[in-house]
């Protein structure tokens, strides 16, 4: 009966060993498919976006009249038309020589690392060419990556200009700053959906300015387009799930401001009454059950108020080449590291089988149980392997050699008259003495996989699922195939 | 006793021979950088059909012989390919183009292949996120080390902690530079891979002493 169950464990380890290693294929459409999931790899593993960021040559073309104020609206005019009314064409270089230095492209640098750390981006890759000034920036590709790669060249540059004498009333160094706010949309008596919020703190000079204007650009009759304190919002962007809002009548209004974002008009609007609470909502857009659109609009929001938060960049720059580019690390190396680690395994599987003898079988075909549960529990756990993660399996399987080493250890001297009782004892002992000596491990680890930067949390989520497989697994699997191997009771 | 303490002697030894070998290396001839994180050039090549890294690592060996090389497909169709390599002189670009029009039957041209300039990663941006989470978990862990063995001199095993572990750390990195292993991707898997086995190693040999005091005070009763 004991042979039978411990040939039965022993079947079962294979099993699990067979899918962990080969998988299960079923046919699908006339191919075999492995219905085991697939490993999620990290961004030096699966390849990233690589966008490449140079620093802009155009030219910024103003238009001016004949007593020097810059003519509004100037982009539909032709050259004749502008001859015609007398008006002259000046073309300035965004980047000036002066804004072209090395402590200009090491900021522009950094507020692009800014903005992908409030974006929550878990891992990225940038280089500066200080000679040219030139970034490269490696991100991980993901449904998002296209949304933050337009905005990476960005410049972030806020006003809120005097609509008709183009007058800067408000810019960056105002505002405090800027995130994203939901909540119910309320625009019309049947509206029930989510509102998504661009919400712009300002400074304490900012508010002052925001009240003074608020009291000077006010409106004369009704407008849908309005910007009130907190919860009365603008609604020129606001869009719902079925058709867009575009019923502002901006002529009813006697003073307007614009506002822009780096010199393109987000929106025109005046107000209700004057802002003394420092705080501007936008609304971005609502929508009522498609989370699609809502987190579309999350996103642009998201993105806006980081664009904001961050600063805006000294030097403009413009997307030189965007690319999906495979990691350096191909398959066949890493099939070719994993033979070298399974290898490695067998090696050491070996010397316990000669220290040990039939107990060092056992624990040989333990450990290779655990070994491949664990690589199906970090594909099912969703961990995100990186090189760091692979080293993470790595020592768990060092750290799993020592408990089976040490359990083992504890049986030899009676291995052959071995009872239930000496091996429930010497599996106390080995759990007691092998936690105790990991405690600044599992310290570690549990840090790490708290950590939102992929490479770390990798390595720390590989390392928690298999501590916590060396816990479980020993005392399923090693220690009832020990009991089993014991012959007195 | 004497047996063990010539054992640590000659351990002693050999790891300040390494430790001083990997100083002079470092100095003289520093890391051997991964091409990865290294100034380098690149040059994208349209193929237009699937191919294998393989092919294109025979004719860069042969066009570039000695040099690393870094073979990436480029985008999801991978009819593009990216060489890297430290330096592609116009000579090497040339020859790299003919023998890729010969293999694959394209008309690129040299003129309208543009070789890209890739500028270095600084050391600190591929150490920075790493270092907050590790310098928050080195303290918690010298904190629960203070408590545990706070029998064997709370300071004396926060000392023995650091300074072991700053051996450890710089053999690892001696050994870097000595076998030329590349500096990059590898290096900060590496590092915590000893940090955490030091770890285990000192707590395993604290509990030894732990134990031994124990049975010491025992017997003195």
């Amino acid at each position: 009966m004991k042979k039978i169950k411990i040939l039965t464990i022993i079947l079962l380890i294979i099993l699990i060993t067979m899918v962990a290693f080969w998988g299960i294929y079923t046919q699908v459409q006339n191919r075999m498919e492995n219905q085991v999931k697939d490993y999620s790899y990290a961004m030096d593993l699966a390849g990233s976006r690589v966008v490449r960021l140079i620093v802009s040559d155009e030219n910024e073309t103003t238009v001016k009249d004949s007593e020097g104020n810059v003519v509004e609206d100037s982009e539909n005019l032709t050259d004749d038309e502008i001859a015609e009314k007398g008006y002259t064409k000046e073309e300035t270089p965004y980047n000036s020589d002066e804004v072209k230095t090395v402590d200009n492209y090491k900021k522009s640098k950094e507020i692009i690392e800014k903005r992908f750390n409030e974006l929550g981006i878990s891992n990225y890759i940038t280089k500066l060419d200080e000679e040219t000034g030139d970034i490269i920036v490696e991100v991980t590709e993901n449904e998002n990556t296209d949304s933050i790669v337009s905005n990476l060249a960005t410049t972030g540059k806020f006003e809120i200009v005097d609509s008709q004498t183009q007058e800067v009333l408000m810019d960056n160094n105002d505002i405090k700053l800027a995130n994203v706010m939901y909540g119910a949309d309320s625009s019309s008596a049947t509206s029930s959906g989510t509102m998504v919020y661009l919400n712009i703190e300002f400074t304490k000079e900012g508010k002052s300015k925001l009240e003074e204007i608020s009291t000077n650009y006010t409106k004369t009759t009704e407008d849908t387009n309005t910007t009130s304190e907190d919860a009365n919002t603008t609604d020129e962007n606001a869009t719902t799930d079925e058709t867009s809002d575009d019923t502002s009548s901006d002529d009813t209004t006697e003073k307007t401001i614009t506002m822009k974002i780096d010199g393109e008009e987000i929106m025109t609007t005046s107000f209700d009454e004057p802002i003394r609470t420092g705080r501007l909502q936008l609304s971005i857009g609502s929508a009522t059950t498609d989370t699609d659109t809502l987190n579309g609009y999350i996103n642009q929001a998201s993105n806006m108020a980081v664009v904001l938060d961050t600063g805006n960049m000294p030097v403009r720059y413009k997307v030189d080449t965007n690319e999906f580019i495979e990691s350096d690390i191909t398959q066949n190396e890493l099939q070719i590291a994993s033979y070298v680690m399974l290898g490695i395994v067998g090696l050491a599987l070996i010397v316990l089988i000669i220290r040990y003898k039939l107990l060092g079988l056992l624990g040989a075909f333990s450990y290779v149980g655990l070994m491949s549960i664990l690589l199906l529990v970090i594909r099912y756990a969703n961990v995100v392997l990186s090189m760091e993660g692979i080293f993470g399996i790595a020592i768990v399987l060092i750290l799993n050699y020592i408990f089976v080493n040490k359990f083992l250890n504890k049986l030899k001297d009676n291995r052959k008259d071995l009872s239930k009782e000496e091996v429930i004892k010497a599996n106390k002992e080995t759990y007691k003495e092998f936690f105790i000596r990991i405690i600044p491990v599992i310290i570690m680890v549990i840090a790490f996989s708290f950590v939102q930067w992929t490479p770390i949390s990798s390595f720390g989520m590989a390392m928690i699922w298999g501590i916590a497989l060396i816990a479980l697994y020993n005392v399923i699997f090693t220690n009832n195939l020990l009991k089993l191997k014991a012959k007195k009771d | 006793m004497k047996n063990i303490s010539k054992k640590a002697k000659i351990l002693s030894i050999i790891l300040a021979i390494i430790i001083i070998a990997g100083i002079i290396v470092i100095a003289t001839k520093g890391f051997n950088f991964d091409l990865k994180y290294e100034k380098s050039q690149k040059v994208e090549l349209y193929i237009e059909q699937d191919f294998n890294i393989s092919d294109i690592k025979t004719i860069t060996d042969e066009v570039m012989p000695g040099k690393q090389v870094i073979i990436q497909k480029v985008e999801v169709f991978e009819d593009s390919v990216s060489i890297t390599a430290k330096e592609i002189t116009d000579e090497e670009k040339s020859n790299l183009i003919t023998k890729i029009n010969e293999k694959y039957g394209t008309e690129l041209s040299s003129d309208s292949t543009e070789t890209e300039d890739i500028p270095h990663t600084r050391a600190r941006d591929i150490v920075k996120p790493y270092a907050w989470p590790f310098a928050i978990a080195t303290i918690i862990i010298l904190a629960y080390m203070a408590i545990r063995y706070h029998k064997l001199g709370s300071i004396k095993i926060i000392a023995k902690t650091i300074g072991i572990n700053i051996v450890a750390q710089a053999t690892l990195i001696s050994v870097i530079a000595i076998t030329r292993i590349p500096f990059g991707r590898l290096t900060i898997p590496m590092v915590l891979a000893i940090y955490l086995l030091t770890m285990v190693g000192l707590t395993a040999r604290f509990e030894k002493r732990l134990e031994e005091n124990k049975t010491e005070n025992k017997e003195s009763k």
